[in-house]
């Protein structure tokens, strides 16, 4: 009698726990307002300022619809909205990066777009934008940060061993980087030939595909199985096998932290990297840093990948018309006296690239500085990152092989078919 | 008719049974009225996310949603355990040789560390000293050792100066694990210092006095009287250590990041909390969390058989 009470008491705790966790993700407010909450990971200087200004906008406009934006940093983005999500105080807008789109969506956190937002998002942004944020063939919501990878170089470094234009095969570009390394007598390197990773997460992907893009391969298929164990994959992956061999690339140097100061001569990065390089050299910016595409194994082929963010509508949003509406609004409408919306300049003021289409032609007409052009070219050839479900785990298995070759000199056959056998599509 | 099995209460009156079992029943509940905020927190914060953890080991769940949980049986534990996969080798390696390395360098430094202070002048300064480190946080230390391990840092500087290349211990796969171990037990060793200080206290002075007089040197005395009985606070430090050094993953994620080179100082704990809160496989990390749990159950009983074997008390 008394097991069969505390069963009853169990039960009932349990629902009203499993209530609460599945609960709205947003409060209404009193007297008919609605206030959403936004959660991103642009969290200080420009990126917020701009976000905050469009959103005291918007709230001035909309007393009924007030939006509240709530920030983390990009590391613990996806943390927060896990541990706000189960315990049932998820936002009501989500800004996510692309590669958990596949995740989110499969764990019923984002919203289905709208039939009539999802048409126009289709007809407006660029391939390289929606690629980025779509999984299978659903869209996740609206593009927002776009970037694409390029070769950075120290115009100064190739000059001073003699190189007079960027390469543009990887022929060149290995000629390249062992012409520029240095090293001292103890055989600490002075300066790198060729960065082959980015800081942050996964750090040797992204330069991998877009070499892998350069040479036609792709890294998963719609169903999330491995692509990249093929010739093309093998071919990318020697490549760089053969530089860190050399000693002309070496992934214990940071390239955010020594290109600035002349210790790396040529790096594949994204675009962002633009911004925070003028910061950092200041005058020195004009005068040493150059861009071009990644060159591809023969005359003429260029690679590059793309990565997005995009802001989507939670599941769970006890307001998600108003959510759409607000974001329809934050999307669409235009920057005061501009041809651009607003969000594309706020976008394009920090150095990214806006995803609309017709933003991206309008900023490309008046380029203030060249490096920008194969920045906003790598846009309509860039390989889109894959995001289905199980792609954060991939990109994560192929990060293990690529540094075993890189660190560790092991076979890239070897190594690329241990990837793909830890690729499990789900 | 009052029995015999009725007793003189406190108060010199003859208690009967029924008074006497009302009595012991409100005391009873007197007891766990005063235990229920302990109890309750003990519920909600270990017995429910164990079970709930149980639960998900056996579980295909990506977080976010309860609905969304489905049963897989036992394909996570298939997953976790598979040789083909990495959490056997080199994850669950890298913990083991992670965790034993240590617990090794950290006992033995700490019971040098614990006999030297005890042989000095101002101990309390000597204790405080070696504290530190316990006080500090876990980011800092790895900040600074990471700077000192850096190609440009410290420890290169010496070794250049010594004519040794530089060697990248946080880039080298060879080298990463031993580095962050070495950092784990330095910044283990304070707290490890102060139970032994404790146990060395502990010793009565007149074994030495014994020893002195049958002409035993420092060598001798401490093998043969300090050790044997420091066992007791040592077998404390060396669990508490093991169970730790399984357990730990800060450290890690501050000096090499994801846990690389190349998987090299990947941990389980490091592993679990990346499938879970990454990748969304609450499952597999949940299973992870499973094996980790029989792992250090398994070697802390066999620790505490091989001590009362030896007749150490334990409890």
């Amino acid at each position: 009698m008394r097991i069969a009470r505390c069963l009853r008491l169990a039960v009932v705790l349990g629902l009203l726990a499993t209530s609460a966790a599945c609960g709205g993700g947003s409060d209404a407010g009193s007297g008919g307002k609605v206030e959403l909450t936004l959660l991103s990971h642009y969290s200080d200087g420009p990126s917020k300022d701009g976000l905050d200004k469009m959103i005291a906008e918007w709230n001035k406009d909309n007393p009924k619809i007030q939006v509240k934006a709530q920030v983390v940093k990009f590391d613990d983005l996806l943390t927060t909205m896990t541990v706000r999500q189960t315990g049932g105080r998820g936002a009501d807008i989500v800004s996510a990066y692309g590669l958990w789109g596949g995740q989110l969506m499969k764990a019923n956190v984002v919203a289905k777009v709208p039939d009539d937002i999802a048409t126009k998002i289709k007809a407006e942004y660029s391939p390289a934008a929606l690629g980025a944020v779509t999984t299978g063939d659903t869209l996740l919501g609206y593009p927002t940060e776009l970037n694409t990878y390029v070769l950075f170089y120290n115009k100064k470094i190739l000059a001073a061993a003699g190189i007079t234009k960027p390469p543009t095969t990887w022929a060149e570009l290995a000629d390249d980087a062992k012409k520029t390394v240095k090293r001292d007598a103890k055989g600490n390197i002075q300066v790198e030939g060729l960065s082959l990773i980015q800081d942050g997460d996964n750090k040797s992907v992204h330069p991998f595909l877009s070499l892998l893009d350069s040479a036609g391969g792709t890294f998963l298929g719609t169903d999330g199985t491995p692509q990249f164990d093929n010739d093309q994959g093998k071919a990318a992956l020697k490549f760089e096998g053969d530089l860190a061999a050399a000693k002309a690339s070496n992934t214990s140097i940071s390239p955010t932290k020594q290109f600035r100061s002349g210790g790396v001569a040529m790096a594949i990065q994204a675009g962002w990297w633009i911004g925070s390089l003028k910061t950092q050299m200041k005058d020195k910016y004009a005068s040493d840093v150059g861009v071009t595409a990644i060159p591809g194994p023969t005359p003429g082929s260029k690679g590059s990948l793309a990565y997005g963010f995009f802001m989507g509508v939670n599941q769970r949003s006890k307001h998600a018309d108003e959510a759409w509406k607000f974001l329809t609004w934050l999307n669409e409408h235009k920057a005061s006296g501009g041809d651009v919306t607003e969000t594309g300049k706020w976008l394009a003021d920090q150095g990214l690239i806006p995803p609309r289409t017709a933003d991206q032609a309008e900023y490309k007409k008046s380029l203030s500085d060249p490096n920008l052009a194969p920045i906003y070219d790598a846009a309509t050839y860039a390989m889109a990152e894959p995001n289905q479900p199980g792609a954060y785990e991939a990109k994560t298995a192929l990060h293990n092989a690529i540094m075993t070759v890189l660190a560790d000199g092991k076979n890239p056959d070897d190594a690329l078919a241990q990837a793909a056998k830890a690729v499990k599509p789900q | 008719m009052t029995t015999a099995v009725s007793r003189v209460g406190d108060d010199g009156m003859v208690a009967s049974p029924a008074r006497r079992v009302g009595k012991l029943h409100r005391e009873g509940l007197a007891a766990y009225l005063f235990l229920s905020p302990a109890l309750l927190f003990f519920c909600v914060f270990l017995i429910l996310p164990f079970i709930f953890a149980i639960v998900l080991a056996f579980s295909d769940w990506g977080g976010f949603d309860l609905s969304t949980l489905k049963w897989a049986g036992f394909s996570n534990f298939g997953d976790v355990l598979s040789f083909d996969g990495t959490f056997v080798k080199p994850i669950l390696v890298n913990t083991l040789l992670f965790a034993f390395g240590s617990v090794f360098l950290a006992t033995f430094g700490s019971v040098l560390v614990a006999y030297c202070i005890d042989r000095l002048s101002f101990q309390g300064f000597w204790r405080v000293l070696y504290f530190l480190p316990v006080v500090a946080t876990v980011v800092a230390i790895g900040n600074v050792w990471k700077m000192m391990y850096q190609p440009a840092g410290l420890i290169n500087a010496v070794l250049n100066k010594l004519g040794v290349n530089s060697v990248g211990f946080l880039s080298d796969s060879s080298y990463a694990l031993p580095a962050v171990t070495v950092v784990h037990a330095w910044a283990s060793i304070g707290g490890a210092v102060l139970i032994l200080t404790a146990g060395l206290k502990a010793i009565p002075e007149m074994y030495y006095e014994a020893a002195e007089v049958d002409g035993a040197n420092s060598w001798h005395t401490f093998w043969s009287i300090t050790l044997p009985l420091l066992r007791p606070a040592v077998l404390f430090v060396l669990i508490t250590q093991f169970i730790g050094g399984l357990q730990s993953f800060a450290l890690i994620i501050v000096m090499t990041g994801d846990g690389g080179p190349v998987n090299a100082t990947n941990v389980a704990a490091f592993e679990m909390y990346q499938r879970a809160f990454k990748f969304g496989a609450w499952g597999t990390a949940s299973a992870m969390a499973m094996v980790l749990f029989v792992i250090i159950l398994a070697i802390t009983l066999l620790q505490l058989w091989i001590a009362r074997r030896r007749g150490e008390e334990t409890s």
